[in-house]
């Protein structure tokens, strides 16, 4: 009989396991779906405001989730969604103003497809250089680049914001011909390829070459920004614009479908300020994931598509040949 | 009914019978290393239509399948020169026995798979295109058990449920 | 490795993971019972499902159904005689004679408690080797890694099949499929032939939906309708094992799990080899060989401790190199890393509390696995005779709903059904397809390495050969070539020896 109670018991267990998931809510989800790769920057922050809606909604919740596939993700969210669905998706500058240029058949969308909601960071983007060359500031990168024969740069993806960020920088220096761009699968298998010493260079996220900075394995010669970092360990390093480079910063911005009513549009962006204010977020965001708050208007997002798009048209020779 | 289905089944055995006793014998290698040398020069043939590459590359997109492909040609080489040889030496060739019984009861099951498709595209309906799949092969394996009909359809509808409710499939 | 055990543990020990192997046990240890049904197959199923969790509670659900896997197929192999899966046939030998003496309750005890504790020992090998393994590994560049994809592609072509040289047309094949769709280095479309949907290339749970499920139905076909119906005897001993038993047991189990680790940790080898040579080993160390073959305790507990061990051991390559020790395992890469969890030295740093919560979480799966098969085994043992006329159509749905699930549209549905044909195919040419599910994940590491390391070198392929590891690589495949053909040669030799003797008989 025990045993017969225990076998029920476990088999009832595994039911209830079956059905874990299924659960029903009288408030509004908004599912937010993040293009990219489960355990990006972008799927954790998306994560993290996820968990604190609750704190700052008592009628909309956000659920986050990921699903890896870039512009295939977001044609078919594009395809499945409609005006008012509580559906949310992420886009950025690799898509609007890098896709739409070098390959706009993968894209089954435009930018008027999308509602604009908010900018969920900004992160900036640094060029470490192998330890072993020695390079910690733009004027002693400028004097490298004028002797040497071949400058390799390890970047996330072919043609990604990285790739672009390389080829306008030296491209401007007068290098373009000189650049070898070596592209990686990930942003952190990038960041170690120069402490392997595959490339003399890599250009990457702050938090994916940290642990490599860390370990005195690179040394970071600039900041793809206007001005020098403020905040975190490479704070003070100094930023391309100083010098009169391109530049342009990674952003992930939050749509809605287009159509949705303009009062939801704005409830949901003023559930995302909120949360981006929070003290707590803020510091986790500069701190711990190495980015910036930086919210932003429908005009400030069409200028930055527009400033990506020209480096782009002006530099897609050196990157996709 | 019953007994158009009898006839049906006694039809179909004494055809069964006859296909049984009919088998096919293939040079198994020789057709591995002709079949596969053929598709690799296919690919080869195409490459150029189906991979675009820019001159800047280094490394191009084609280099790899290319590399592929050599490998391919030389392990067919390999099968095929083996083969001759045994044919020059008079020494037996590998041999593969196909009996038809097994390839038509295959392309029947074959049938239901396509049709259960067919249905779940054409309705958009995956519990229709279930509920004929189990009613196919209940009539493949002759089923005469009414619970079986009834504890197959039930489980059928019972995992689109899970799919469709608990998973959030939509289909 | 302290720092990552108490956050792990935190990580592991919630109700959603224990249920998660809960049910991954119970699901694998019922699709392993049924013969027919195999282990791979089940994973491969139920792969969708996982891709709607999160890493933890996905791996956790896919090692439940590999480890009871192991146990599972013992179970008909006792009852009646026939090895649920490929692995459990030497357990067979031994398990169904002792049932026929009436000990049936007995002999899937001894499998039991073997299996356990080979997949205990194997865990915790996993735990303590993993890490270390994973810091040699990361001293590798790029063309170290693509010696690394080539040295397991020729093991696993090789060792699947009967020949090396289908083997290696095979693995061409996998890694051709696998070129399809945009190119990971210039994303450029490749071989979609003008269907758009292919752009962004086949995904491997719909190709080994197609390879491994599909074509099991087809090849009901093989089967006369009168063998596809069996029986399961009785229950009826007390399953008491003596103490000289248990004493007799300790031996070989411990001998078999250690062997069973090393063999899974060799990429291409896995659960049945390492059952058959602790069979063979059990048996000529044992006192009483004579009992071999008609119901030895020592039998059984060698082959099933020896197939569970495996199972950690196999995932020791997967995790630190990215190649998967066996087909079940390379499925599970693709659960991982649809996490975004690569393989190498970074999952045992910057993701080590996930890593550590999986390890020891495959600890938890053996001992639930135990639990379950304690109180559990009679449903076990029932499910052996569920008729071919239900169990086949639920397959096809399960494959049907898994393919459609995975992007939602019918269109993956058609490939699999289109990679079922292939395989059958492939299966009446002799072409082994573990190589192709091989090249398939694979694939596209071994192409990113290849031209990235020809990138780096401006073509020159003399970067295969300018490292200490390389060099170390070049000589494992050249000696495991060598292996391979002269152990297929003297197999082909005593083949033609035997059909020659038949032949003046």
């Amino acid at each position: 009989m025990r045993k017969r109670l225990l076998s029920l018991g476990l088999a009832l267990t595994m039911s209830i396991g079956a059905l874990a998931g299924c659960s029903g809510s009288k408030k509004t989800s908004w599912k937010v779906t993040c293009p990219w790769a489960p355990s990006g920057v972008a799927a954790v922050v998306s994560q993290k405001a996820a968990e604190m809606s609750t704190k700052y909604s008592e009628d909309t919740t956000l659920v986050a989730e990921a699903i890896k596939g870039d512009a295939a993700t977001v044609n078919t969210w594009v395809a499945d969604t409609k005006a008012n669905d509580p559906e949310l998706v992420f886009v950025g500058e690799g898509l609007l103003s890098i896709t739409s240029v070098l390959d706009p058949a993968k894209m089954q969308f435009t930018y008027e497809d999308f509602a604009y909601v908010e900018n969920l960071y900004s992160s900036i983007f640094v060029l470490s250089a192998d330890a072993k060359l020695n390079i910690n500031n733009i004027s002693e990168l400028e004097s490298y680049v004028a002797q040497a024969d071949e400058i390799s740069v390890a970047v996330n993806g072919a043609t990604g914001s990285e790739a672009f960020l390389a080829a306008s920088l030296f491209g401007a220096m007068g290098a373009g011909d000189k650049v070898k761009l070596t592209p990686y699968q990930s942003a952190a298998e990038a960041a170690q390829a120069v402490a392997k010493g595959e490339t003399s260079f890599a250009v990457s996220h702050q938090s994916q070459i940290l642990e490599t900075y860390q370990q005195k394995g690179v040394t970071i010669v600039c900041a793809f920004d206007e001005k020098a970092l403020e905040h975190g360990p490479f704070a003070g390093v100094e930023g391309v614009g100083e010098s009169g480079y391109p530049y342009f910063r990674n952003r992930c911005f939050i749509m809605a479908r287009a159509g949705t009513d303009e009062e939801k549009v704005s409830q949901l962006k003023s559930l995302y300020d909120e949360i981006l204010a929070d003290e707590e977020v803020v510091t986790w965001l500069q701190d711990t994931m190495l980015l910036e708050v930086d919210t932003m208007s429908k005009e400030d997002v069409e200028a930055h598509i527009n400033n990506v798009l020209e480096i782009v048209n002006e530099y897609k020779d050196i990157v996709a040949g | 009914m019953k007994n158009w289905i009898d006839r049906f089944h006694t039809c179909i055995d004494a055809w069964g019978e006859k296909l049984h006793e009919k088998e096919l014998r293939i040079p198994v290698d020789l057709t591995v290393g002709v079949l596969f040398l053929l598709f690799a020069l296919f690919i080869m043939l195409v490459m150029p239509q189906q991979v675009a590459v820019s001159e800047k590359d280094v490394i191009n997109g084609r280099a790899f399948p290319t590399l592929l492909m050599r490998v391919m040609m030389i392990c067919c080489g390999l099968l095929i020169g083996k083969e001759l040889y045994k044919l020059l030496t008079k020494r037996p060739l590998t041999w593969k026995v196909i009996n038809l019984q097994v390839e038509v009861k295959a392309l029947a099951i074959l049938a239901i798979l396509i049709v259960t498709y067919v249905v779940c595209r054409i309705t958009g309906l995956f519990v229709i295109g279930a509920v004929v799949c189990c009613l196919g092969f209940l009539f493949y394996f002759r089923c005469k058990k009414p619970a079986y009909y009834v504890i197959t359809l039930v489980i059928a509808v019972a995992i689109w449920a899970a799919f469709r409710f608990v998973l959030g499939v939509d289909f | 490795m302290l720092q990552y055990i108490i956050p792990a543990t935190g990580l592991l020990f919630t109700l959603e993971n224990i249920l998660w192997i809960n049910i991954g046990v119970f699901v694998g240890s019922v699709f392993a019972a049924i013969p027919g049904l195999s282990v791979i197959l089940c994973v491969i199923l139920f792969l969708p499902v996982t891709y709607t969790m999160t890493a933890i509670p996905g791996m956790m659900f896919l090692l439940g159904i590999y480890c009871a896997g192991g146990y599972g197929g013992s179970v008909s192999a006792i009852l009646i005689n026939t090895p649920g899966t490929p692995h459990a046939a030497a357990t067979m030998l031994d398990g169904h004679p002792l049932s026929e003496k009436g000990r049936t309750k007995a002999a899937l005890k001894i499998a039991l408690y073997a299996s356990t504790f080979g997949g205990i020992f194997s865990a915790l090998t996993l735990l303590f080797l993993g890490p270390q393994v994973a810091r040699v590994a990361a001293q590798l560049g790029t063309p170290e890694y693509f010696m690394v994809c080539v040295f397991g592609l020729t093991i696993i072509a090789g060792v699947s099949g009967k020949s090396m040289i289908r083997g290696l047309i095979s693995a061409c094949l996998g890694l051709l499929i696998a070129c399809v769709g945009s190119d990971p280095m210039t994303s450029y479309d490749r071989f979609t032939f003008g269907i758009s949907r292919l752009y962004l290339g086949l995904d491997l749970a719909v190709c080994l939906i197609g390879l491994f499920a599909l074509v099991e139905i087809l090849a009901k076909a093989e089967k006369r309708l009168d063998d596809l119906h069996m029986d399961t005897t009785k229950i009826k001993d007390d399953g008491k094992i003596t103490k000289s038993e248990y004493k007799r047991m300790l031996r070989p189990v411990l001998l078999s799990s250690l062997i069973g680790v090393m063999v899974g940790i060799i990429p291409g080898t896995g659960a049945s080899e390492a059952s058959w040579f602790s069979y063979s080993q059990a048996k000529n160390m044992s006192k009483h060989p004579e009992e071999f073959g008609h119901g030895s305790v020592e039998g059984i507990a060698a082959a099933e401790s020896a197939n569970n061990a495996v199972t950690g051991a196999t995932l020791i390559p997967l995790l630190t190199l990215g190649i998967p020790g066996d087909g079940t395992v390379a499925i599970m890469l693709s659960a991982l890393m649809i996490n975004g969890l690569n393989p190498g030295l970074s999952l045992f740093t910057t993701d080590g509390d996930i890593m550590y919560a999986i390890m020891l979480g495959l600890i938890l799966v053996n001992l639930f696995m135990f639990i379950q098969g304690k109180f559990l085994t009679t449903i076990f043992a029932k499910v052996v005779s569920i008729p071919q006329e239900i169990l086949t159509p639920i397959i096809v749905i399960f494959c049907f709903a898994g393919a459609y699930s995975i992007n939602n549209n019918y269109f993956d549905v058609g490939v699999a059904l289109v990679f079922g044909i292939l395989a059958w195919v492939l299966r009446k040419l002799d072409m082994p397809p573990v190589p192709i599910l091989l090249g398939l994940v694979l694939g596209n590491m071994t192409e990113t390495n290849f031209r990235r390391a020809l990138l780096i070198s401006n073509g020159d392929p003399s970067i295969f050969f300018s490292s200490i590891y390389c060099i170390i690589f070049l000589v494992l495949i050249i000696v495991a070539v060598a292996t391979i053909v002269k152990g297929k040669l003297s197999e082909q030799k005593k083949a033609q020896t035997v059909a020659v003797a038949q032949e003046e008989e």
